[in-house]
C-alpha cells in the first residue's frame, strides 16, 4: 500500500504543477504510467506483475524528478543575478566565451537609506528620515562605451514646502579608449577622499557618513566636465580632469551654512554652473598589494567667474588609507582646503557671522572587525575618531575684524554595522563630541544598495 | 600650507604615473579561455572538453560543501592531459561584478588545489586590480577545504568589494564543482 501511494496520480500531478511548462511530454507520460499502474492494480492479481509495474512506475517518476530538478536549477541559475555559467563555457570557440556576453545592455540600481538620530541630551530634537532613495540607470551602448546616471531624492518628498530635493547625481558617457585609458564626459565624482565615488550605505560604517567627507569634502560632490581614467598594471590608477568648480559669489555670510561645510555651501552640481574659469583635478591610488589602498588627490580652481574684484582659489587635498587584512578594516584620512584671497572678499562681508575661511581641515581613523558572519550575515563592529574644523584660519583682516579661528570638533563614533546580505544592512551607532555636547547621540539605520 | 604646494606635490606623482608604461593590457578582453588554459597548464599537450552533468542529489551536496548556489546543474570542463595523463582541469566561467560581466578562468590541478585564477575580461569603471596577479596569487594552492570568503583569506580591494566577493564566491563554486566531479568519477 505505501508504494501505491507514492505512486498516486494525484501525487504526480501536483509535482508537476512546480514547472508546468518543463517537458510536458514526459510529465504526461510519467501521469499515463501512474494511471496505467493505479488501474493494474484494481485489475490484476498477479503480485509479480503489480511489482514490475510499480518499479517501472518507480523508475520513470525517479527520472521525471531528476530532470524536473536539473531544469529548476538552471532555471533558477539564468534568472539569478549571475551569468549562466553553461553557456558560456559550452561555446565552441574559445573566443566566443568572452566576445559575446550576454549580460544585459541596460541596468538598474539603487541605493538608500533610512535613517533615526535621537541627541542623547535633547531628545526632543530626535529624528527620522528617509535620507536618500536613489534610482540608477546604466546603459551600455557598445563593448566601449557606457552611460552612467543616478538620480535622488533626499528627505522623501520633494516640494515648495518640503525639505526634500530631488538631483541628478551623476550622468556621465564612459568610453574605454584602450588597453589603459579611458574617457569620462558629463557629471561624475570627484576622486577625493574615500567616500566619494563609493558613498553607499553598505560601503561605510555607521548610520552617518563621517563628517571629514561631509563638512570638509562635500560628499556627495560631483562637477561637469571631462576626466581620464588609467588603470596600470602596477596597480595604480589615476584620475585627471577639468570640471567646473565652486561658486564662491554665492557665500551666504549671513547664514550658519558655511561654518557647518565650506565647500559644501558654494558647490554648483552642475545646476546652471557659473563656468567662466574651470577647474583641475587629479588622483592617483594605489592598490597593488591586496588589501590596501593608498591615495589622494587635489582639486583647485578658481571660484569667483570674473564675477568679484578679486579672484580667489579654492584648492583642496587629500591622502588616505584604507587596509583590510583578514577579518580587520582599518582607515585614516587627512584633507585641507584653502580659500585663497578671501581677505578681499571678506572685506564687504564685515559684520556678518560667518566670513570666508582661509583654510579648513579635518582627519579620521577607523578600526571595524568582523567579528561574527554566518553565509551572508556578517556583524562588524567599528569606532572612529574623527576631527575637524571648518574655519581654522581666517586671512588678516585687521586688528578686531579678523575672526578668529573656530574650535576644532572632535567625533568619537563607536558601533557596529550589520549585513543582512551583501545589499542589505542594518546600522547602530552611538557619537559623542567633545566641544558641542547638544551633538552627542545615537543613530539607527538601514541602507541598501545594489 | 599654501594652496600651490599640495598641489604640485601630486602633480610630480601624477607625471610619474603617466610615464608609467603598463606592463601589460588593461584591455576589456584580456585572454581567450584557450589562452588562459595553455597559461595555466603550458606543459599539456591536449585539453579535452568535458561535459559534466549533476543530478538534484548532487547539487545539493554540491551546495552543501561549498556554501555556495551551484547555479548550473552542467559545466563545461577542459581536462588539461599530457600524454594521457590528467594534470588538471580549466573551467571558464562569468560572474557580474556591481554592473557588469567579469569572465575568468579558473585552473586546478589533478590534486583538486587551485593552480591559477585569470581573468579574461573585465568591463566596471572600478575593480580592475583583480586582475593584478598580486591579487589572484592569493587564491594558489587553495582547495575545497579553504574559507574562499572575501574578508577571511581572500583580501577585498578597496572599491571593489562586489567584484571580489563575486569572483571569489565563484571561484569557490568552480573548486566544489572539480571536487564533486573527481569524487563521482565524471573526470574520471
Amino acid at each position: 500500500m505505501t508504494a501505491q501511494r507514492s505512486a498516486r496520480p494525484s501525487n504526480t500531478h501536483k509535482r508537476s504543477i512546480v514547472l508546468p511548462r518543463i517537458r510536458p511530454t514526459r510529465i504526461v507520460a510519467a501521469l499515463a504510467l501512474a494511471a496505467a499502474g493505479g488501474a493494474a492494480v484494481s485489475q490484476t492479481p498477479s503480485e509479480a506483475d503489480l511489482a514490475r509495474k510499480l518499479e517501472q512506475l518507480a523508475a520513470e517518476l525517479a527520472a521525471v524528478k531528476a530532470q524536473l530538478a536539473t531544469l529548476q536549477q538552471q532555471r533558477a541559475a539564468q534568472a539569478a543575478a549571475s551569468a549562466p555559467a553553461v553557456p558560456a563555457a559550452n561555446a565552441p570557440a574559445p573566443a566566443a566565451e568572452t566576445a559575446s556576453p550576454a549580460a544585459p545592455a541596460t541596468v538598474w540600481s539603487s541605493y538608500g537609506e533610512i535613517v533615526y538620530n535621537r541627541p542623547t541630551n535633547k531628545p526632543e530634537n530626535a529624528q527620522a528620515d528617509l535620507r536618500r532613495f536613489v534610482l540608477g540607470l546604466q546603459h551600455r551602448f557598445d563593448q566601449k562605451t557606457k552611460l552612467v546616471t543616478e538620480l535622488e531624492v533626499e528627505h522623501a518628498v520633494s516640494s515648495s514646502s518640503d525639505p526634500g530635493e530631488v538631483e541628478v547625481e551623476q550622468a556621465y558617457v564612459e568610453h574605454q579608449l584602450g588597453n589603459t585609458w579611458a574617457a569620462r564626459g558629463g557629471l561624475f565624482l570627484i576622486p577625493i577622499g574615500l567616500l566619494n565615488e563609493n558613498h553607499e550605505p553598505t560601503a561605510f560604517y555607521g548610520v552617518e557618513r563621517n563628517f571629514v567627507e561631509t563638512a570638509i569634502i562635500p560628499t556627495t560632490w560631483r562637477e561637469g566636465g571631462v576626466q581620464m581614467i588609467g588603470q596600470f598594471n602596477n596597480g595604480i590608477a589615476v584620475q585627471t580632469g577639468i570640471s567646473t568648480g565652486f561658486d564662491l559669489t554665492k557665500w551666504d555670510a549671513t547664514s550658519s551654512e558655511g561654518q557647518e561645510s565650506p565647500l559644501g555651501s558654494i558647490h554648483q552640481e552642475l545646476a546652471l554652473a557659473k563656468a567662466r574659469s574651470l577647474s583641475w583635478f587629479g588622483a592617483t591610488n594605489w592598490r597593488g598589494v591586496p588589501g590596501l589602498l593608498l591615495g589622494g588627490g587635489v582639486f583647485t580652481g578658481d571660484a569667483t567667474h570674473s564675477q568679484a574684484t578679486t579672484r580667489a582659489r579654492v584648492t583642496l587635498w587629500d591622502l588616505h588609507a584604507r587596509w583590510t587584512p583578514g577579518r580587520w578594516d582599518f582607515s585614516a584620512l587627512y584633507t585641507r582646503g584653502t580659500i585663497s584671497n578671501s581677505a578681499a572678499l571678506n572685506a564687504a562681508l564685515i559684520g556678518n557671522p560667518t566670513l570666508i575661511p582661509s583654510a579648513f581641515d579635518g582627519q579620521y581613523v577607523q578600526a571595524a572587525y568582523k567579528v561574527w558572519s554566518r553565509q551572508d550575515y556578517a556583524l562588524s563592529p567599528f569606532v572612529r575618531w574623527e576631527r575637524f574644523n571648518t574655519g581654522k584660519s581666517y586671512a588678516d583682516l585687521g586688528p578686531g575684524l579678523t575672526p578668529d579661528p573656530l574650535p576644532t570638533e572632535t567625533v568619537w563614533t563607536a558601533g557596529a554595522n550589520f549585513q543582512l546580505t551583501p545589499g542589505v544592512v542594518v546600522k547602530a551607532d552611538v557619537q559623542r563630541f567633545r566641544r558641542n555636547k547638544d551633538n552627542d547621540r545615537i543613530n539607527l539605520g538601514l541602507g541598501w544598495s545594489f | 600650507m599654501s594652496s600651490g604646494g599640495p598641489a604640485s606635490g601630486v602633480v610630480v606623482t601624477l607625471t610619474t604615473a603617466l610615464a608609467l608604461a603598463p606592463t601589460a593590457a588593461f584591455a576589456i578582453d584580456y585572454l581567450s579561455a584557450d589562452q588562459a588554459a595553455q597559461l595555466m597548464f603550458p606543459q599539456a599537450d591536449r585539453f579535452e572538453a568535458r561535459t559534466v552533468t549533476f543530478d538534484a542529489e548532487q547539487l545539493r551536496r554540491l551546495e552543501a560543501a561549498a556554501g555556495v548556489s551551484a547555479r548550473s546543474a552542467r559545466w563545461q570542463v577542459r581536462v588539461a592531459q599530457r600524454a594521457g595523463a590528467t594534470l588538471g582541469f580549466v573551467v571558464v566561467d562569468d560572474v557580474i561584478g556591481k554592473f557588469e560581466l567579469i569572465s575568468y578562468a579558473v585552473g586546478i590541478g589533478a590534486d583538486g588545489a587551485i593552480r591559477q585564477v585569470e581573468v579574461l575580461s573585465y568591463r566596471e569603471s572600478h575593480g580592475h586590480e583583480i586582475r593584478l596577479p598580486a591579487w589572484r596569487k592569493q587564491f594558489v594552492g587553495k582547495d575545497s577545504s579553504a574559507p574562499l570568503r572575501v574578508g577571511e583569506d581572500i583580501a577585498n580591494i578597496s572599491g571593489a568589494t562586489l567584484s571580489c566577493s563575486h569572483v571569489t564566491e565563484g571561484v569557490k563554486r568552480i573548486v566544489a564543482v572539480i571536487e564533486l566531479a573527481r569524487q563521482t568519477g565524471a573526470l574520471a
